[in-house]
């Protein structure tokens, strides 16, 4: 053996990106580099959620939106550039070029399609999905076919400098439709932050605000990251609410609705 | 002969107060309404909470133990992404 190879550098610490990492005692590495993760929506949130991912360890991510990125995306989405703007690209393409910048082992797959239109593959293949979503529809489909596989759904959403996280554990917690009612029908296909000028249809009532979305994101990844290293029961099981001009953050119950239908179609 | 509760609601976004006269049939599906439409709230998406409970709204005042002197909040939820 070659006793060269052996010798212990003084500076060998900071050579390995995961040292730190590694220090954290509940974080499962091994279990963070090999999860599936699935991403629906890639826009403020989707890049601070996937920056988080990258940076945290999680290698495979699928992100998903069928939008392009607009000039006015560029004050809040930290891997959008001018160029990409400019040329129309695909806002989960732009993101998956970019996070490799993070990290060049990162493997993310860019899929440009309504969540509606994601194969049930795809629900299969992952074993968490994180909502980064901009309508009421598109999570409540997200939510029920999560729910229907089993995988756990961490929602994020934004108002201004308000803001939520919700944690949906199949089979045993609330989902996101038991926390809704005939308000959410009302707005349900309306989206709240999109600014693309071909695709806007929607007055936003709150600009969104780039310190509300890094909050909710990291704490959407730091839910995650307890999921995927086995610490569930440190999870949040309901609903946290954020408020940044208060600086007041609480966790509301949310009743389990017996009448939902998405529970009711598990139970079947 | 039908009770009636007398219960105060809090504009989380301003602060503002309102009180509202329910009856035990109400849903806090309409007390929602009702204090959206008091403050001309936009369309949107809105939740009640009594303390640190969510209220379901196809809920009645008695299903969801609202009683006299509660205090509600209407809070917007934060749909955007």
């Amino acid at each position: 053996m070659d006793r060269m190879a052996e010798l212990l550098r003084v500076d060998h610490l900071e050579e390995d990106r995961w040292e730190r990492s590694m220090r954290v005692g509940w974080l499962d590495m091994d279990a963070v580099r090999s999860a599936q993760v699935l991403v629906i929506g890639a826009g403020a949130l989707g890049n601070e959620v996937v920056k988080n991912l990258a940076l945290s360890g999680v290698r495979r991510i699928t992100v998903v939106d069928m939008d392009q990125v607009a000039r006015s995306n560029l004050n809040r989405c930290v891997f959008f550039r001018e160029e990409d703007a400019l040329s129309n690209m695909g806002k989960s393409e732009a993101l998956a070029k970019r996070a490799l910048e993070l990290d060049p082992q990162l493997e993310v797959r860019p899929l440009i399609m309504r969540v509606e239109e994601l194969e049930v593959a795809e629900f299969e293949r992952h074993q968490i999905a994180f909502g980064c979503l901009d309508n009421i529809a598109a999570r409540l489909h997200l939510n029920a076919h999560a729910y229907f596989h089993g995988i756990p759904l961490i929602d994020g959403g934004t108002l201004g400098t308000a803001g939520k996280v919700q944690v949906v554990v199949p089979p045993t917690t609330p989902c996101l439709q038991c926390a809704m009612n005939r308000t959410h029908l009302q707005v349900l296909e309306k989206r709240f932050s999109c600014t693309g000028a071909d695709t806007s249809f929607y007055e936003p009532k709150l600009a969104a605000e780039i310190t509300t979305t890094s909050v909710i994101a990291a704490i959407q990844v730091r839910e995650g990251l307890k999921l995927i290293s086995g610490q569930g029961d440190r999870c949040l099981r309901h609903l946290l609410y954020y408020n940044g001009l208060t600086n007041d953050i609480q966790e509301l119950e949310v009743p389990l609705d017996l009448d939902c239908p998405v529970h009711a179609r598990r139970e079947v | 002969m039908r009770m009636t509760v007398r219960v105060r609601v809090r504009n989380a976004e301003t602060g503002s107060t309102v009180d509202m006269e329910l009856e035990e049939e109400n849903t806090v599906q309409e007390i929602i309404e009702g204090a959206a439409g008091y403050w001309e709230k936009d369309a949107g998406a809105y939740v009640i909470r009594k303390g640190k409970k969510l209220l379901r709204g196809q809920q009645t005042v008695l299903q969801a133990s609202i009683i006299m002197s509660d205090d509600l909040e209407l809070i917007p939820d934060p749909e955007g992404g």
